[in-house]
């Protein structure tokens, strides 16, 4: 496959829509990595960095 | 990362790219185990060459080891040279290169690259102090440090790559980014322990919080970017995976292996590596004394910034490096002598967390693609997620727990010889960060940037990264390190 090929692919290619498993994904990844990010927020409260 | 110059048609060997891996960590092994032979009193790499700042360029080369003082600075230079010629001769041979080529497009690379190297030591590009400027007889300087010779580097190859591209075409053979930052990460890791040693439980804590740049980079930037390819940019998932791979998690590698996992055409994700290192050389020129203008009161927030917001390891360990030279520099013209390595070596660590998941990543996606999405006969195998492991990161593994045992749990004689032996690896981790800087800037043309149709794709990573990367990874960076300094020197 050329550049060419693939420029004109990116610029032609038909739109595909969000499957629900992508969508689950998007959420899923989210809704864990925020929750996920406020644990370690409070656990950096709670244990702080030692010098 | 080195796949920029590479033609899209050609297929990339998984195979090629785990070889490189594991040749990073055969040369990194090397090249510590060599360095602490010294500690028996056998010097074995005292003549690599070492560059000071200067205002006499005759002065500014010398052996590391007085033992090879005999050298001069010229003979150490050309033995450095050559020992990294037959080496990475010798390894690109196992890659299936044409040796001849390599040897010979080597040495332009070593010279351009390390000549640049001693550009950026001269005394008004790299003195720092009030004291150095009164030493070299100077009314101002750059006071970018001696490390300011990686921007030289950078600055080289991006010359010859927009302005000279048959030269840099010519040079392609030995422009191999990826393959020398492996080799200076594996050797990083003696580094990082000696340093961590001092502060076992300052090394701990900085430990601890690089797992908030795993759920950050894996579970927040990846679907947002994943989203914004999606559905504001309508990319079909085929371009769209390892589009948010190489943005959100770390470039080139992240690219490939989650492009691979989703049976993706190779062109795809090679083409997505083109951009992330353009925009990662962009990164390594603003970030970092955007650092050193906004963070060096917060030295280890701006380190894990940057192993957050630069998007190739190559770029952001180096980067790092930089950023710690600059801001090292910045606090001691304040009357702040910081010890050297903390930056760096947080930088590091980020850059080391976000890597070691990224098998586990491209299993994930494998899995709900060749299960939900693409059905079909070639399913995903719990294998690869070992397959996809970027495999330099167990040298660096090894080498930082061996040298922290080295250091805390052996002999108090062994423990006070290491850090010169780390010191004497260390040259060559300089060396190859320069050939890294090089590589990268020989490999970023810019007009590809201005390409129609490319330019779609360059909109999703410049929406992504400065919409939001660079932005949530400061403030996540200081959520968890402001307030914490590096020790003071002694």
């Amino acid at each position: 496959m050329s550049q060419s090929d693939l420029k004109n692919e990116i610029s032609a290619a038909a739109v595909e829509p969000l499957l629900p498993v992508e969508k689950k994904l998007i959420g899923w990844s989210l809704g864990l990595g925020i929750g996920l990010l406020l644990v370690l927020i409070a656990l950096n409260h709670f244990v702080p960095i030692k010098l | 990362m080195s796949d920029l110059a590479v033609n899209v048609s050609e297929p990339i060997a998984l195979k090629a790219r785990l070889n490189e891996d594991w040749l990073a960590v055969m040369i990194g092994l090397v090249i510590f185990g060599s360095a602490l032979v010294s500690i028996s009193g056998t010097d074995l790499l005292g003549w690599a060459v070492t560059t000071s700042v200067y205002t006499d360029v005759a002065q500014a080369l010398n052996p590391f080891a007085k033992a090879y003082a005999w050298l001069g600075g010229g003979g150490a230079l050309l033995v450095t040279y050559a020992a990294l010629l037959v080496v990475l001769s010798l390894s690109v041979v196992t890659l299936g290169a044409d040796v001849k080529k390599f040897a010979i497009a080597f040495t332009a690379v070593f010279a351009i690259a390390y000549g640049s190297w001693i550009i950026g030591s001269y005394a008004y590009i790299a003195a720092v102090t009030p004291a150095e400027q009164q030493k070299f007889g100077l009314a101002w300087s750059l006071k970018l440090t001696n490390e300011g010779g990686f921007i030289v580097a950078l600055l080289s190859g991006l010359v010859i790559a927009n302005f000279f591209p048959r030269f840099a075409e010519w040079l392609k053979d030995a422009i191999r980014p990826e393959l020398y930052i492996k080799i200076a990460i594996v050797i990083l890791g003696a580094t990082v322990a000696v340093t961590a040693a001092g502060r076992l439980s300052l090394a701990s804590s900085l430990l601890v919080r690089g797992a908030a740049a795993i759920v950050e980079a894996y579970l927040i930037y990846w679907a947002v970017i994943y989203y914004i390819s999606r559905k504001w940019f309508g990319f079909s998932r085929e371009w769209s995976v390892p589009l948010a791979s190489g943005i959100s998690i770390c470039g080139v590698a992240a690219a490939i292996a989650t492009g691979g996992a989703i049976r993706a055409r190779p062109a795809v994700p090679i083409l997505v590596s083109s951009l992330v290192v353009v925009f990662a050389v962009v990164e390594v020129l603003i970030l970092p004394f955007l650092a050193q203008t906004f963070l060096w009161q917060e030295p280890l927030v701006a380190g894990a910034w940057i192993g957050l917001a630069i998007k190739t390891d190559g770029a952001a360990v180096a980067g790092g490096g930089i950023t710690e030279s600059l801001i090292m520099a910045k606090a001691a013209a304040e009357g702040i002598k910081y010890q050297p390595g903390w930056i760096l070596a947080t930088t590091t660590t980020v850059k080391i967390f976000i890597d070691i998941f990224i098998g586990i990543w491209a299993f994930i996606l494998g899995y709900i693609w060749t299960n939900h999405i693409d059905k079909g006969p070639d399913k995903a195998k719990p294998v690869e997620i070992w397959q996809r492991f970027p495999k330099f990161i167990l040298g660096f593994l090894f080498v930082f727990a061996g040298s922290l045992w080295l250091a805390i749990g052996s002999t108090p004689e062994i423990a006070k010889a290491l850090p010169a032996a780390a010191g004497e690896a260390n040259i060559f981790r300089v060396i190859f960060f320069i050939l890294t800087f090089f590589s990268i800037g020989v490999l970023s043309d810019f007009r590809k940037l201005w390409q129609q149709d490319f330019g779609k794709l360059a909109a999703v990573y410049f929406v992504s990264l400065f919409g939001f990367v660079i932005w949530v990874g400061l403030l996540i960076s200081w959520l968890f390190f402001s307030g914490f300094k590096p020790p003071l020197a002694s």
